[in-house]
């Protein structure tokens, strides 16, 4: 696994190893997309999907299973994963453009209609995008979730954004 | 003489919950802490534990010892801080440096029926030339500069170790708002959590495994201005003709730890080496008493692990002390063992945990073996 | 291997005693971390070894040939932490 050498995974390896949404779901709006990949003791996921569609089970070291029917990528599983390692991918926002949600804990948090760089899982960055919505309600934790809109075709790609330097 | 029921040593998550197992059946606890807040680790971790929600994870390590604490006010476990255990002798006497409000300290000897060491573990440091150049420290240290006192260690950060301290440790340090300009591992793989690693990747740090760092320079004015690195061999010897040097004014060392074993060496308990445990460990059995009867022993002290297990530990020594005590019966403190060990199981499950609980499992039958029954100090 | 490594480096340093000090105390005869600090004092500073007790046991190891576990570990007798002579003076036994 490029993950455990890297850092990074590599997009068919997490095909592999964990259950993406197919490209039908994908179409039909948000959903979570996991990326933990590594049998380690962790279950806060499972507890707060509302919809039941993440399942981790016994032992905890389980990989969840995200059923993508049940989804509805509302986003709650985005702030409490530990790990950091959910996201929610909306390859139906428009015509052309997707959105992704991902955790954001660093200072400042970016706003809404402010223009970023969105990078891919090394770090790279990707292509130019739009914050069109910051989540980070008390329930969150200090683990705002931001949400960029993005060209469709890097929706698999996009998973954070370059960090925004604070004002001196 | 002034005399407790138990006596537990660090205030960490071990300590803290042996504390409040024990005063929660009814002994007299005193637990002793050398820093000025009790806590240990806990409130440097801002991030959200791993763990089931048996563990409150999902919480802020922060968040979990401010609980503890609060549990063990209610439980009424009293706290001496700035207080270091400085002796042990013959008819469980402990002797005391006990801090006062005024800055003062003063030596007090006592007698403790039952002692807990909860004592944690320290950072191990590499050797290459310049590490005792100022802007060199152990990753732990620069995690309580910037979440205990909030100071930023430096701006371009150099993190050695790929361990889950110094994976956590670089995505805090950027969260504070520093670089972290590079990260070395010496093994060929990431040694903490991918998801960790995934984080601080995201947020474009440059992971170099089978790299070391050879050289922290120092600029005009004695500090680091430079770092060198270098690829290493199979035997993570620095192979000559492949340094490189990066801008940096800080190094942060996250080589492991090492369990902390001054009491138990003054206690006499028997120790034993245990590699993936952090070095030499108090063999143990199952209740967490020592060679020595009447002391135990949990969390880091015992084998470099984390918050949970050091959590778990310190319940199941914090039961053997009261049951022994005559405090809880002994089906009762059975029951309640039984239980743990099965949480305990769990944590040390899958690729990270299993090799912990094989060594666990050794470190129970080499006491068995080698000891059997603890016996009294002479 | 030789230019990353040189023996001025320090490895104790609340004693200041260099890898050179530590080889010289093997030499000598030390076959444990007891033995080189009975003779250059590594580790019998203000932090008691917890720093440099690893790093002696890995040179130890490299020298002798032994595994790090066979050097041994530092004991510990009271007081183990420093404390003001004072403050040990007032003690009392209540």
């Amino acid at each position: 696994m490029s993950l455990i050498n890297t850092g990074y995974l590599e997009p068919e390896e997490l095909r592999e190893l964990q259950k993406l949404p197919s490209e039908e779901r994908y179409q039909k709006g948000p959903v979570a997309v996991i990326e933990c990949v590594q049998e380690i003791p962790c279950n806060p996921c499972e507890a707060a999907c509302r919809f039941g569609a993440i399942r981790i089970g016994d032992p905890i070291t389980n990989l969840p299973q995200c059923s993508h029917e049940k989804c509805t990528g509302c986003g709650v599983c985005v702030s409490k994963c530990p790990g950091l390692a959910i996201f929610v991918v909306n390859k139906a926002y428009s015509e052309t453009t997707a959105t992704v949600s991902f955790p954001y804990e660093y200072m400042p948090v970016p706003e809404q209609d402010m223009a970023v760089t969105a990078v891919n899982r090394k770090g790279e960055p990707v292509c130019e995008a739009k914050v069109v919505k910051v989540l980070n309600p008390a329930a969150f934790d200090h683990t705002p979730v931001v949400t960029v809109e993005i060209p469709k075709e890097y929706a698999d790609d996009v998973r954070s954004i370059r960090r925004l330097q604070e004002a001196d | 003489m002034l005399e407790r029921d138990v006596v537990v040593v660090g205030a960490g998550p071990a300590g803290l919950a042996a504390s409040i197992e024990a005063a929660k059946a009814g002994a007299d606890v005193l637990l002793v802490d050398l820093n000025m807040k009790p806590g240990g680790q806990l409130f440097k971790q801002i991030h959200k534990f791993f763990g089931s929600s048996a563990h409150r994870s999902g919480t802020r390590g922060f968040e979990i010892g401010k609980m503890l604490l609060a549990e063990a006010e209610e439980a009424g476990v009293e706290i001496w801080l700035q207080s270091t255990v400085i002796g042990a002798f013959p008819g469980n006497l402990i002797a005391i440096e006990k801090g006062t409000d005024g800055g003062n300290k003063e030596v007090i000897t006592m007698r403790a029926k039952k002692l807990i060491i909860a004592t944690g573990a320290s950072e191990n440091v590499v050797r290459f030339k310049g590490w005792t150049t100022p802007g060199v420290m152990g990753a732990g240290a620069a995690q309580t500069m910037i979440n205990v006192n909030h100071v930023k260690p430096g701006k371009k950060i150099v993190m050695v170790g790929s361990g889950n301290v110094g994976l956590i440790v670089s995505y805090q340090l950027m969260q504070a708002g520093c670089d972290v300009v590079a990260l070395v591992e010496a093994a060929p793989k990431i040694g903490g959590y991918a998801v960790h690693a995934a984080k601080i990747r995201r947020a474009g740090v440059p992971i170099y495994t089978q790299h070391t760092v050879v050289e922290a320079v120092p600029g005009e004015d004695g500090t680091v201005c430079k770092v060198v690195i270098a690829k290493v061999d199979d035997h993570f010897q620095p192979i000559p003709g492949t340094e490189q040097e990066i801008e940096a004014d800080t190094v942060t060392i996250g080589a492991g730890l090492k369990p902390a074993t001054d009491m138990v060496k003054l206690e006499k308990c028997q120790l034993t080496f245990n590699g993936p445990f952090g070095g030499f460990i108090p063999l143990h059995n199952d209740r967490m008493e020592t060679s020595r009867a009447g002391v135990y022993v949990a969390g880091d002290a015992t084998g470099v692990e984390e918050a949970n297990t050091a959590l778990e530990e310190g319940r199941i020594a914090g039961i053997s002390a009261v049951e022994s005590l005559g405090l809880i019966g002994e089906s009762e403190a059975e029951k309640k063992r039984i239980e743990i060990w099965g949480r305990l199981e769990a944590l040390r499950m899958g690729p990270f945990g299993e090799r912990r609980q094989i060594e666990k499992n050794n470190i129970l039958a080499e006491y068995e073996e080698k000891i059997g029954t603890a016996v009294e100090m002479e | 291997m030789g230019e990353f490594f040189s023996d001025d480096m320090i490895v104790c340093r609340c004693e200041e005693v260099t890898v050179a000090e530590i080889k010289e105390a093997i030499r000598q005869g030390a076959r444990d971390v007891v033995g080189v600090k009975r003779r250059v004092r590594a580790g019998m500073g203000l932090c008691q070894g917890r720093t440099c007790e690893k790093m002696v046991q890995q040179i130890l190891a490299q020298e002798l040939g032994v595994k790090p576990w066979e050097t041994g570990t530092s004991s510990a007798r009271p007081p183990i932490r420093p404390i003001a002579f004072g403050d040990l003076a007032k003690g009392s036994v209540e």
